[in-house]
């Protein structure tokens, strides 16, 4: 009897459900209040948004337990079209397989960890509920990614994500850096998310849906596509960009080390295990359109054997610990997509939850990294001993001091963008304003104005 | 006419004579009450009619109700779905810039010129005649150049804005004249009125700020009151008459229309991306402003239902959002005084409200999961994208751009050290409750746009039958 429930229909649908529901059930309680001017006290914050993630990994645990006892049958759980026009609908979605219910066991479980964590670490700090609320957002959003069971619905957890993102890298509004740092974060991810946007209306075109059941056949991870070359090869390359940019990938590693800005729990579980793998999760996901085009699979391995090899040297000069760890996730995201691209599924994934899971513990225990140190150096009875690696020593002087050099200037990635893409933009921008500004004045019969947009040309 | 259409016409005249009423009343009582009383109740009430020809024509059989002396296809009173969906646009956005606007921005004359651009605006939603048009179309621009007159400092950009609207209305009037004369959609149509379409196009690419008409947009507001920007550009009265003349008779003006959509697409672009670099929050508002306005007309004028569903969504997520941020923002420079974004002004300490409330709206108008710009942005994507490519690219520039420059405001806005005597401003219940009931339907309407859509679609729908019925295909171009 019990066997049977447990393995009817409407029970794993409505455990599916559950994962993403109470996150944003969570959400829902700690935010409203906070809108009407009421916030929660700290301890009821943290114990909803801990309870929501925790029934979402229990969820999770359960619905992985049951499925894997049916040996990870897809189960799709239709949750209603949220509109449609003409040929064109956008359904709700959710799919629970071999891929997204491992997933969403580890995220949920790192969510609950660092929900337990940031209670005490961030207790009294200003932006406590803040940080809960972006928190629950980021859950929900990345429950909502994993389970999609259309583009349509992993776009919108994948701009969940983002914004939670954003906002967490400028929690501590009142420094600049942190500021800037959270403004890079989101112009790379806006501008990587047309990847992932454009790839989504190429699909619906395609197919007249952004179903991932009729965009593949087959499950994960034997799953073909089942639109035509042409579209498969189109969409292919917009989801490999939209995955750079968000694994923090060449050209786009600016971002990842400055996001490190944020408070340590969120560092963790975003740039450490569950954000910067999100780009592998989404190219996982739709490795059938990889497999159909050679050409963003080696475009992927490319860029990611060369992500890794640039943050390996850059972060082996870093000064701080947060910027080490964050050059050292991007190396792995590196090999994790380069491991994608040449074909392998359950490697990756394997790769992505190991990878994420001591990463997360390294960047949650880096603020006490000197007390760490400290108890090493009363063990060892002397400070621990660093060396250079073997190939560094067998390198030239001037060669050694010119990797140096370019590692110190972050590959000069950040310096060659600044100039020959950033700086002509905004100085276009900005003379268009200034010329704008002018025309009016000159309508409106004030001179001055004018004036200054013709000084203002001339400096620039 | 049957009791569900007796109904409907008393709903709309209550929707539109409401504000009438209301600048009566606070022109009369002024110096007994605020006058944001007779107005907050004018409103309220013209809201609540609103909602109500909206709802009946939802539930109701679907037909449009013409009234009054008609030509060339158009009527005095025109009850519509089109009408349904924008005359509670209007009463929520004029309700709310009332409900908000600081105390001292509301003098009696102040609000008198703003219900009577409620008043007007309002009329134009519910007519298609082309006379009452030009008529109404020369009438509504005159709130909004009184009122940058008489700020500090506002002459020049009334000035300007004088100019460009004089202009648009001469060309207004006599494009909609040879239209008249000589209707470009008739069978037997000649120069005259291809002439007319023209002309009538050329007005609504002022009127809108379509480059190379648009400057005078973001002057209007830095220069006027915020809540004279909102309620001038807002409602968009330029995109109802393009419907109105161009949209609903595409068979005779298609060479309009794409000049139209490809100016609208460009500005939208070139809006966005000069958001990015603005130096202070009305800048920022404003060139938001033009540019998803210019999405609206850009929209309009594909060729595909997607299209223009999508459009008709951004012209009411695009509004309500915008108003939010619009009015946040004026709530914070009434407290704060002018608002920098070239450096980070560090009042989220002071202010952590409204740094809450700037970033729901800003969510709310950059396609964000869960509001209705994301059921707008969906929709203009892919309809464009499937209707032209290059529209598609440039519709998602915008949207790219747009995004950057809300995220960047609200950081340079609220990020940076605050400075250490800053009071804490509490927001005021009378701004608290406009501004989450805004946000409700931004989120209402994302969370469940199921019936919005179909409401859209049936507007759309109706659009492309009218243009269907006589239009000749036109090789490589877009009926």
């Amino acid at each position: 009897m019990m066997l049977a429930l447990l393995t009817g229909h409407d029970l794993a649908a409505g455990l599916v459900v559950a994962q993403v529901a109470t996150p944003l059930a969570a959400l829902a309680a700690v935010s409203l209040p906070g809108i009407v001017g009421r916030p929660l006290s700290e301890r009821l914050t943290t114990g909803l948004v801990g309870t929501g993630f925790g029934v979402a990994f229990l969820a999770a645990i359960v619905s992985l337990a049951v499925s894997g006892l049916r040996g990870f049958p897809v189960e799709v759980v239709h949750l209603g079209t949220l509109f449609s026009v003409g040929h064109h609908a956008a359904t709700v979605e959710l799919v629970a397989d071999a891929l997204s219910l491992p997933y969403v066991c580890f995220s949920t479980g790192l969510c609950s960890l660092v929900a337990a964590f940031a209670g005490r670490y961030l207790h009294r700090e200003p932006g406590f509920h803040r940080f809960f609320t972006l928190l629950a957002l980021f859950g929900f959003g990345m429950n909502l990614l994993v389970l999609a069971g259309s583009i349509d619905v992993l776009f919108a957890g994948w701009e969940c994500v983002g914004i939670s993102s954003t906002l967490l890298i400028g929690f501590f509004h009142e420094r600049r850096t942190a500021v800037d740092a959270a403004l890079r974060a989101f112009i790379t991810y806006r501008i990587c998310d047309v990847g992932l946007l454009a790839a989504g209306v190429v699909l619906h075109e395609a197919v007249g849906s952004g179903d991932f059941a009729r965009v593949f056949a087959g499950s994960w991870p034997t799953a073909s596509c089942l639109v035509p070359a042409a579209t498969a090869r189109v969409a292919a390359l917009l989801l490999v960009f939209a995955a750079l940019g968000k694994s923090g990938q060449i050209p786009f590693t600016g971002w990842l080390p400055r996001a490190m800005e944020g408070p340590t729990p969120s560092s963790a579980i975003f740039y450490g295990a569950l954000s910067i793998h999100a780009g592998a999760y989404l190219l996982l996901r739709c490795s059938p359109l990889l497999d159909a085009t050679p050409t963003a699979a080696w475009l992927l391995v490319a860029v990611g054997l060369a992500t890794a090899v640039q943050a390996a040297i850059i972060g082996s000069v870093q000064t701080d610990l947060k910027g080490m760890l964050a050059y050292a996730s991007m190396t792995q995201a590196g090999l994790i997509l380069a491991e994608i691209g040449l074909g392998w599924r359950v490697i990756p994934l394997v790769h992505v939850i190991s990878h994420a899971i001591l990463r997360s513990l390294q960047i949650l225990r880096s603020p006490s990294a000197l007390h760490d140190r400290h108890e090493l150096a009363a063990a060892l009875g002397g400070p621990p001993g660093r060396s250079d690696g073997p190939l560094i020593r067998l390198l030239p002087a001037g060669l050694r001091t010119a990797i140096y050099r370019t590692a110190l200037d972050r590959g000069f990635e950040d310096a060659l963008i600044g100039r020959f893409i950033l700086a002509p933009v905004l100085g276009l921008l900005r003379t268009a304003a200034a010329f704008e500004r002018s025309i009016v004045a000159r309508l409106g019969g004030s001179h001055d104005v004018a004036d200054e947009w013709h000084r203002d040309r001339g400096a620039a | 006419m049957s009791d569900f259409e007796q109904m409907l016409v008393l709903a709309t005249a209550t929707s539109v004579l409401a504000p009438l009423v209301a600048a009566l009343a606070a022109r009369l009582a002024a110096g007994w009450i605020h006058p944001r009383v007779p107005a907050g109740i004018g409103l309220a009430v013209s809201l609540t009619a609103a909602v109500a020809v909206a709802q009946g024509w939802r539930v109701g059989p679907g037909r449009e109700v013409l009234l009054g002396p008609g030509l060339v296809g158009g009527s005095l009173v025109h009850i519509d779905g089109l009408t349904a969906i924008l005359l509670p646009l209007v009463a929520i956005i004029m309700l709310a810039i009332v409900l908000v606007a600081p105390r001292r921005a509301l003098t009696p004359e102040a609000v008198v010129r703003l219900l009577l651009g409620s008043f007007l605006t309002a009329a134009i939603m519910t007519t298609s005649h082309p006379v009452a048009l030009v008529v109404l179309w020369v009438l509504s621009l005159l709130p909004t150049w009184v009122s940058t007159r008489s700020t500090p400092g506002g002459r020049p950009t009334a000035r300007a804005y004088a100019i460009a609207m004089i202009s648009g209305s001469l060309v207004f009037a006599a494009g909609v004249g040879l239209m008249v004369i000589d209707p470009p959609w008739a069978a037997k149509a000649g120069t005259t009125g291809a002439v007319g379409g023209w002309l009538v196009t050329l007005a609504v690419m002022i009127r809108k700020g379509i480059a190379p008409f648009h400057s005078w947009y973001p002057a209007v507001f830095s220069a006027s009151p915020m809540s004279t920007a909102l309620a001038a550009t807002m409602p968009q009265v330029a995109s109802y008459a393009a419907i109105r003349l161009l949209v609903g008779h595409a068979d005779g003006v298609r060479l309009e229309l794409i000049v139209l959509s490809q100016a609208a697409l460009l500005t939208a672009a070139y809006g966005a991306a000069l958001a990015v670099v603005q130096p202070d929050v009305r800048g920022l508002v404003g060139m938001l402003a033009l540019s998803q306005s210019a999405m609206v007309l850009a929209g309009l004028s594909g060729g595909l239902a997607m299209e223009l569903c999508g459009a008709l969504a951004i012209w009411i997520s695009s509004g309500l959002a915008l108003t939010g941020i619009g009015l946040v923002a004026w709530a914070l420079e009434s407290r704060a005084g002018r608002l920098e974004l070239n450096t980070p002004q560090g009042r989220f300490a002071d202010a952590p409200a409204l740094a809450a409330f700037f970033l729901l709206f800003g969510l709310a108008s950059l396609g964000f999961p869960g509001t209705l710009s994301f059921v707008a942005d969906d929709l203009i994507v892919a309809g464009s994208l499937g209707d032209q490519s290059h529209a598609g690219a440039l519709v998602i520039l915008a949207t790219v751009f747009s995004g950057i420059a809300v995220v960047r405001g609200w950081f340079r806005i609220f990020g940076g050290p605050a400075a250490a005597d800053a009071p804490r401003h509490q927001v005021l219940r009378r701004e608290r409750i406009p501004l989450i009931v805004l946000l409700s339907v931004l989120f209402g309407l994302g969370l469940w746009p199921g019936p919005l859509v179909q409401s859209l679609e049936g507007v759309a729908e109706s659009l492309l039958l009218s243009r269907r019925s006589t239009a000749a295909p036109i090789p490589g171009v877009h009926p």
